[in-house]
């Protein structure tokens, strides 16, 4: 049966990975214990020949690094943008779907680090912009961080689903962001307007008057819809917004859509959608507790027709883990 | 009626174009540009047995191929040592001919689209997925994606990727489909009980080599040159695939035979030692082409089989070629590919299965390979009609001749003449 797995960093600089030294790479059956090829997605690179080259070795790892704060803004009580100095090779490398880095704040020990995702990626001055919402310990003390802060990067599996939005062009894209997914979902609209796509975005009021980051897509040139996604009594999508939905789908017939937000949220919208139309393709904010990065501590692994999937790194097709069939729950 | 056939290389041309002779719709699906995969740099044919191979298969019906190869032969008769009446034909001219003639038969062919997984039903394959999650759709199935590769297997038993014809890092690695849908692989094996082996021969840009000598090879297909005293390395020919060059005067020498490029009968030589040799100052490699340092390496992934071509424990799913054993050769490949693609659409109508008879050579290789890879002696042997114990094989049975009405006249005893001409749908 085909099973849809790529891992985001194969064949990047820093594949091989740890995962390769310990004979439990993603994607290469030769460094997954077994003495025969078979591959199970081909990314244009031998994972095998690569580590062979780099002495039975993998590549080097991605480390924490200083760099200058030079904007930190409460946006809310709970939500604080930091612009962040970077130099011009990670801006770059930032500067992709998918995108977070590691921060900490530098008075901190390392078990503090958090994942962010990059909203924005300047290549002009190479500054970063993050949105981090405050919502517990890791959070609250990168809040405490003054004009210094320490980031470990790049990192590229923030959204699921990567395949459906890269290969898309000259078309339409629907993105539902809520509250701080809105953030990695800005990052996929510059980058998919650029292929010349309409984007509609529709975004959650939620409890305020306005997300965030409207600005921001207006300024791309999204057409922006703002509607009150979620009926938190029942956990379900609010009726105004399913007729929302059904009529942008008629007016705009866009095939792929972004889910920027909870799991809970993912699972609702997707669900909804695909009942109308199977041959939809989604994408989705990533939401796996991520706590090293590297497919090794284990903590964002997700279970997938009875595979572990190390969602850090490794890409799966949201339309799998989310929509379930009639009566299964 | 629908067959897939997955891999292009000879196995895979023979067994789609016999398919449709046959009344199937047909879909030949591979993963580069090109058709032919290790026949772009082959081009000996008609050597030794191989001549009463291709004979046999004219005359049972099967024998579309071999008349385009002998159109494009640019040399025919052609001698070198242990080796008589070779036609050579020329690789740069050969692949559109087929390309022309499987799409006049009307089979469909994908280019660029490589087959990485399986759908299965019980012992059945349903469908097969490509690349990009695609899936399609058929009632038979015939695997003829070769043994070569990928890059991690070239490294492991090999030197490294080095960069040949079917062109892994652009088109992607080979898979063995047949494991994909639950059947375990055979491996041949070295003389040292090491797997895999590795492929034989190199090609040098023709222009490159002195005058005289494309001047020699464009007239007699052939030349020898003594190698250094110093040079020669009889312990290489244990590595070859092509145990019917493996003969001491393949170490002794240099031998070239003119396909359009100039074939280099030797697995890799270093550059630097090549150029050593007098009129090769300037030579250069083409195929592979890192061909002074590695080679790529075969016979990883053959297929259990019965000698119906049918692998054993799938309904619907048949292999030809280097994927059905240990066989080396385009002729080879074009025999079992052949007999792959008819008891593919008999499987598909429901009729039993036919093997070749073992009084004609073409049935009897199958079967003798088929019960030597039995053993772990067998599986270090090759099979060709071109040589070494195989060619041994037929003279001692007699099966061997070059006297083509001899050959009509045993098909047509066995009442077989035309025998693949006949549509079964
Ligand atoms: C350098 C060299 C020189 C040789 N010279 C001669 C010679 O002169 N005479 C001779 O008789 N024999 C020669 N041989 C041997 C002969 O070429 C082979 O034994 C024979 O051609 C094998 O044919 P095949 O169809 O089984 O496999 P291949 O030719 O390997 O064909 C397999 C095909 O399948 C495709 N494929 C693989 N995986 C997939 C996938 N997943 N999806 C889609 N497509 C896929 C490949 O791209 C390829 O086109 C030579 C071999 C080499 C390497």
């Amino acid at each position: 049966m085909f099973r849809y797995i790529d891992c985001i960093d194969a064949g990047t600089e820093f594949c091989p990975c740890n995962l390769a030294d310990t004979g439990e790479c993603i994607i290469c059956s030769q460094l997954r214990g077994k003495t025969f090829c078979d591959c199970l997605n081909w990314k244009g690179s031998c994972i095998f020949q690569e580590y062979y080259w780099n002495h039975n070795k993998s590549k080097k790892v991605r480390e924490f690094a200083e760099y200058v704060v030079v904007d930190k803004k409460y946006i809310r009580d709970d939500l604080i943008k930091f612009d962040i100095q970077v130099n011009a090779h990670l801006a770059r490398q930032l500067n992709s779907i998918g995108s977070y880095v590691f921060l900490k704040n530098p008075k901190s020990p390392e078990f503090f680090s958090t994942p962010i995702s990059i909203m924005k990626s300047n290549l002009k001055n190479n500054q970063i912009t993050v949105v981090v919402k405050i919502i517990g310990v890791k959070t609250k003390n990168l809040g405490l961080a003054g004009d210094k802060i320490l980031l470990k990067g790049p990192y590229w599996n923030g959204i699921q689903g990567q395949v459906f939005l890269k290969g898309l062009k000259n078309s339409t894209l629907f993105i539902a962001a809520r509250g701080v997914a809105a953030a990695p979902a800005l990052m996929v609209a510059k980058k998919l307007k650029l292929k010349g796509n309409e984007i509609i975005v529709a975004l959650d009021v939620g409890r305020h008057s306005e997300n965030f980051a409207k600005k921001d897509f207006t300024d791309l040139g999204c057409k922006i819809i703002d509607v009150s996604m979620v009926d938190y009594s029942k956990y379900s999508l609010k009726e105004e917004f399913i007729k929302i939905i059904a009529e942008l789908k008629k007016k705009y017939e866009f095939k792929v859509i972004l889910s920027a937000g909870s799991d809970e949220f993912h699972e609702l919208l997707l669900n909804h959608l695909y009942q109308f139309d199977n041959s939809l393709k989604f994408a989705t904010v990533n939401n796996g507790i991520i706590t090293c990065g590297e497919g090794v501590c284990g903590s964002c692994e997700a279970k997938l027709h009875n595979h572990l999937i190390k969602t850090c790194k490794q890409q799966y097709n949201p339309a799998e883990l989310f929509i379930k069939p009639k009566g299964e729950v | 009626m629908r067959i897939i056939v997955i891999g292009g290389g000879w196995a895979g041309c023979a067994a789609a174009l016999q398919a449709k002779k046959c009344g199937a719709e047909v879909l030949l699906i591979e993963k580069t540009d090109l058709l032919l995969g290790l026949g772009n740099v082959g081009g000996i044919i008609r050597n030794n047995g191989r001549f009463t191979a291709a004979e046999e298969m004219i005359a049972l019906g099967g024998g579309d191929l071999f008349k385009i190869a002998d159109n494009c032969a640019r040399h025919k008769n052609v001698d070198f040592p242990g080796h008589k009446h070779a036609t050579l034909y020329d690789v740069n001219r050969i692949e559109p001919e087929v390309r022309n003639y499987l799409y006049s038969k009307g089979v469909n062919v994908i280019f660029e689209t490589r087959v990485v997984d399986v759908g299965t039903e019980g012992n059945r394959i349903k469908s097969i997925y490509l690349f990009d999650g695609t899936e399609i759709e058929g009632d038979v199935f015939v695997e003829t994606t070769g043994s070569t590769g990928p890059i991690g297997n070239c490294l492991r038993y090999g030197q490294g990727c080095s960069m040949c014809i079917l062109r892994c890092p652009s088109y992607g690695p080979r898979i063995s489909i047949s494991m994909r849908a639950g059947v375990e692989d055979i491996q041949g094996l070295r003389g040292d009980e090491s797997f895999g082996a590795m492929s034989g021969s190199c090609k040098l840009v023709k222009e490159t080599l002195s005058e005289d000598i494309q001047e020699k090879l464009n007239k007699d297909g052939v030349v020898v040159l003594p190698v250094p005293k110093e040079d020669i390395n009889v312990e290489k020919l244990n590595m070859k695939v092509c145990q019917q060059y493996a003969l001491k005067e393949f170490a002794e020498n240099i031998v070239l035979l003119d396909t359009g490029h100039a074939k280099l009968m030797t697995s890799y030589y270093p550059l630097e030692k090549l150029r050593k040799i007098p009129g090769l100052e300037k030579a250069k490699f083409v195929d592979p082409y890192s061909g002074g340092k590695a080679n790529s390496i075969r016979y990883l992934s053959m297929a259990p089989r019965e000698n119906t071509m049918k692998v054993c424990g799938l309904d619907n799913l048949f292999v030809g070629g280097e994927k059905s054993g240990l066989f080396v050769g385009h002729t080879e490949a074009i025999v079992t590919g052949t007999l792959a693609g008819y008891n593919a659409v008999r499987a598909g109508l429901g009729l039993n299965l036919v093997e070749l008879p073992i009084t004609l050579a073409v049935g009897d290789i199958i079967n003798h390979e088929n019960e030597m890879k039995k053993s772990i002696e067998g599986l270090k042997l090759r099979y060709t009609f071109a040589g070494a114990n195989y060619f041994e094989r037929m003279k001692k049975l007699g099966l061997y001749t070059t006297n083509v009405e001899e050959i009509r006249n045993r098909v047509r005893s066995l009442m077989l003449e035309k025998f693949f001409e006949t549509r079964i749908i």
